[in-house]
């Protein structure tokens, strides 16, 4: 197995009092598509700002390539940077601004010719060298931006949300045309966002960050099948939490007693939960069956369906239990499913529920 | 990152030496000397003495001298205020199209320097100037006024001189005040000039405090404008220290007018910052 | 005492950028304007410019009185300025000090703007306060001081005045350069950094292209202060370094004649042209900017 391209090793910045991040610690392989993904305030950030070397932390190291970079100023460190302001020259062309990285590196000016003139072909700006930066529309400044970090040819391309400043149509589409990018030049790449559906459909692996600390780190669907905490159920889609406490065990089969009269079972996020220990019981709204008629052979609860929202390829419903709890249900969008009313009586059985900690 | 470290050391030395050796290091020095014993030989004696601050206080002609610079400067401050505030008033409220050229045209004359203005009211208070043909031409007076040579002249031209220093400070405090909150007092009952009394007024108190130090400051230590139009009638503390120092060539005397004049300046702001923080409390 | 200083600040950036949109974002004050505000406004506008415009009309007059307005029109006493060796070598004297000074004062205020704006984590906004120090100390006094040093290490006249000048004229490049540095985004050098330029090198190339209207109006507005100022030249000028102001203010004093009118004229005029072009710069930097 090749040693991964980025390490970040103990990890920590703190500002004033505040620990903004750390101690973090994580590693991304060559070629690997890596987000960071969290809330505002996470700390995602200022991790990529210190890999890119913009900030220096408390403590660690970051290690490019086997090489330790910590104390190496930004310009030696060999990455690219992609900012959410873009950050492009207004007094500059898009050549120069493209051009600006190998200007540095004193490349000779024919071969600058044609390697920005082929960056912008891949990145699928052709023609537009001399027009000033100032003049494109957004999804041309974007690409702009991306070119001039790529062109450099760097070991790890770092993106800081760079498609949160486009309208929502041409952010689903840049989304794939990174991704194709990125996946043709084989590059590395470190990605913030807060948006959880941009980091699931573009990467290989997300790591989870709260409060600067990694919450969970895996591939997008461990990650949705099998969230480690009650944040990373959370963060990610939607979720039935009912708390409840831990009754019995079987291997890693844990009953959970959300009520006196409610009680499930499901696969234990981690070894060790003893009895009466306080858990939440985790459902995804998708794996619920949902019956007219109590089912044959299968324990099935009582409900009733309080509300029903139709939003085109899928129909949620909101369940009322007899045991007073609330669960959400979502469903595809089939005629069978579409006939479901509000105030009609059905019949649940859950599927694939999960128990994760609860700190009381 | 060590060479930003480097980089910042180097950016500031220029203004760093520039001020410590050509304007702490020296004022301090000029300010020490106010304690140094007056030599007609040698300039001084480095012997510590009192007496200059002791004759400031205590001969009759000095202390007139710091009356009147006080009574000129503080008129020029409030007719600075007075005149300025509905100036800044209109600018800070006004339309784009007119703002630019009004403001370029109270900044234009402040360009220019103190001896052009000085030397246009001399001018036009002049016995055959503008103010005086124009009194005689509408029969108000029959013989041209004495105007030049007056207190009221060095406080007419100080006014003018100053007033841009009265003005940007207020226009600065003026616009940056939410405009919803004069009118939210106006729809809660208080009229127009209620609500500019009670909540535009107020909270422009940082403008009218730094406006008026500047013109404070700088009409106290005028030199040029009060010998000009003031003549024989007006001797202001600027005046005095340029005489002690280029004429007397009294030394320790003029430094400690000058440190009376720092003083001056000093109990200005505490006065200020003292009716702030009582205005404060009231409100 | 900070905060006032902190605005004492504005004054001179305030100066430099008369536009107001940029600082208000084009709010207005809710009491529009009545008539009687425009009157006494109208009034006081009357009230500064007179002066001026009875200055430049005396200087026309054909004849050695002072009167308003004056009996005749002719060119003769820009004659008799250009005919004065005394005021025209002070002419020149004030406008090489006046180069020389801002130039140094430009200088020296682009790298102390930039060292508080973009060097400085968090303590920038001292040194902003610190720069204004020559604002606060009466012009009066820093040039007597200066004077007083002369007497125990020796300069040459020159030096002692371009000293004074710098120091009154830093303030305002200072001012007037961290304004225009807060019109670029910060970031545009950290890009640059991170695709391979030193600091400085992104401070030659990023920085110094987007500020150049905002340091050009910068040295302008220094020059301008130094070729107004009174009170250094007062006690630092000698023979041969005799400024125009300084000039004109022993001419004054014993005589009285056209002639002055004439030579504040041409400095008016100089000045007018100046504070246009400083104007149309601050005004191009804007354009460019959308």
């Amino acid at each position: 197995m090749a040693e991964p391209i980025l390490v970040l090793d103990g990890i920590v910045k703190h500002y004033g009092d505040v620990t903004a991040v750390g101690p973090l610690s994580f590693t991304v392989d060559d070629g690997e598509f890596v987000s960071l993904l969290g809330p505002s305030g996470c700390g995602k950030t200022t991790t990529l700002n210190i890999i890119a070397g913009l900030l220096q932390p408390a403590a660690g190291r970051v290690v490019i390539a086997g090489q330790d970079v910590t104390d190496l100023e930004p310009r030696h460190r060999g990455m690219g940077v992609v900012f959410q302001s873009y950050a492009l020259f207004p007094h500059r062309t898009v050549f120069q601004n493209v051009a600006f990285g190998l200007r540095m590196r004193k490349v000779p000016r024919e071969e600058i010719r044609t390697r920005v003139r082929r960056m912008l072909e891949i990145v699928g700006l052709p023609g537009v060298e001399d027009r000033l930066t100032d003049q494109l529309s957004g999804g041309q400044r974007q690409r702009v931006a991306l070119a001039r970090a790529l062109v450099i040819e760097p070991r790890i391309l770092l993106l800081d949300e760079p498609l949160s400043n486009l309208d929502a149509q041409l952010r689903k589409r840049m989304r794939q045309e990174l991704r194709d990018l990125q996946q043709r030049v084989g590059i590395t790449t470190v990605f913030v966002t807060h948006d959880q559906d941009e980091a699931f459909e573009m990467s290989d692996r997300v790591i989870l960050l709260n409060h600067g600390r990694i919450e969970q780190s895996g591939r997008p669907e461990d990650i949705y099948d099998t969230p480690a905490s009650r944040f990373a159920a959370e963060f990610i889609g939607n979720v039935n939490l009912l708390e409840g406490h831990v009754v019995g065990a079987d291997g890693p089969q844990v009953m959970v007693a959300v009520s006196e009269t409610l009680k499930l079972s499901g696969v234990a996020a981690r070894p060790g939960f003893t009895p009466r220990e306080p858990v939440y019981l985790m459902l995804r709204p998708e794996r619920i069956d949902l019956h007219r008629q109590p089912p044959n052979g299968q324990d099935a609860l009582s409900a009733r369906i309080r509300r029903r929202v139709f939003s085109g390829d899928v129909v949620s419903f909101e369940l009322d239990m007899d045991s007073g709890h609330s669960l959400l249900c979502t469903k595809p969008s089939q005629d069978e499913f579409r006939t479901f009313a509000p105030g009609q009586a059905v019949w649940v059985v859950p599927q694939a529920c999960r128990v994760l900690p609860r700190a009381s | 990152m060590q060479s930003s470290r480097k980089l910042l050391v180097a950016f500031l030395a220029p203004a760093t030496v520039l001020y410590t050796v050509f304007l702490l290091a020296p004022v301090s020095l000029f300010l020490a000397f106010g304690l140094m014993r007056y030599d007609a030989i040698q300039l001084f004696q480095p012997v510590l003495t009192l007496a200059n601050f002791g004759r400031i206080v205590l001969d009759p002609f000095y202390r007139g001298i710091i009356l009147l610079t006080l009574k000129i400067a503080g008129l020029t401050t409030v007719c600075t205020l007075l005149v300025g505030y509905p100036v800044a008033y209109v600018l800070a409220s006004g339309r784009s199209a007119w703002r630019g050229i009004l403001m370029f045209l109270v900044v234009a004359p402040l360009m220019t320097g103190e001896i052009v203005r000085t030397y246009g009211w001399i001018v036009v208070l002049g016995s055959e100037g503008l103010v005086n043909r124009f009194l005689l031409a509408l029969g108000i007076i029959h013989d041209p006024l004495k105007l030049l040579n007056t207190q009221l002249a060095v406080v007419i031209a100080l006014v003018h001189i100053l007033l841009p220093f009265m003005i940007f400070p207020l226009i600065s405090a003026l616009a940056s005040q939410d405009p919803d909150l004069a009118r939210a007092a106006d729809t809660l009952g208080a009229g127009r000039m209620r609500a500019f009394l009670e909540v535009t007024l107020p909270l422009s108190r940082t403008g009218i405090m730094v406006g008026s130090l500047l013109v404070f400051t700088l009409s106290a230590g005028a030199v040029v404008t009060p010998s000009l139009l003031g003549g024989k009638d007006v001797q202001m503390l600027g005046q005095t220290i340029y005489d002690l120092v280029l004429h007397t060539l009294n030394w320790p005397l003029a430094s400690a007018c000058a440190s009376i004049l720092l003083a001056l300046q000093l109990c200005f702001v505490t006065i200020q910052i003292r009716a702030n923080r009582r205005a404060l409390r009231r409100s | 005492m900070l905060s006032a200083e902190a605005d004492l600040a504005n004054p001179a950036s305030l100066a430099l950028q008369p536009d107001l949109s940029v600082r208000s974002g084009g709010r207005t004050l809710r009491a529009v304007p009545g008539t009687l505000l425009r009157l006494v406004v109208a009034l006081v506008y009357l009230f500064l410019l007179g002066p001026i415009a009875v200055i430049v009309a005396t200087s026309f007059s054909s004849t050695h009185s002072m009167a308003f307005p004056p009996p005749g029109l002719s060119f003769r006493w820009y004659g008799e300025f250009l005919r004065s060796d005394n005021f025209t070598s002070a002419f020149r004297f004030s406008l090489e000090l006046g180069i020389s000074a801002s130039i140094i004062g430009t200088f020296i205020g682009f790298f102390t703007a930039y060292a508080a704006r973009r060097l400085m984590e968090r303590r920038g906004g001292v040194v902003q306060s610190l720069a204004m120090l020559p604002l606060l100390i009466p012009h009066l006094l820093i040039s007597i001081s200066l004077l007083l040093a002369l007497n125990f290490v020796s300069l040459p006249d020159f030096a002692s005045l371009l000293a004074g000048h710098v120091l009154i004229c830093t303030p305002f490049t200072v001012a007037g350069i961290i304004a225009s540095l807060d019109g670029v985004d910060a970031q545009l050098e950290t890009a640059a950094m991170t695709l391979g330029a030193s600091r400085l090198t992104a401070l030659i190339e990023v920085v110094v292209p987007l500020v150049a209207p905002g340091v050009l109006s910068a040295f302008l507005f220094a020059f301008v202060v130094s070729f107004g100022d009174v009170y250094i030249a007062l006690f630092l000028a000698g023979p041969g370094t005799t400024t125009l102001p300084i000039e004109i203010f022993s001419y004054v004093q014993w005589e009285s004649s056209p002639v002055i009118a004439a030579i504040t004229s041409v400095q008016i005029m100089m000045i007018v042209v100046l504070g246009l072009v400083i104007e149309k710069l601050v005004g191009l930097r804007r354009i460019m900017r959308v």
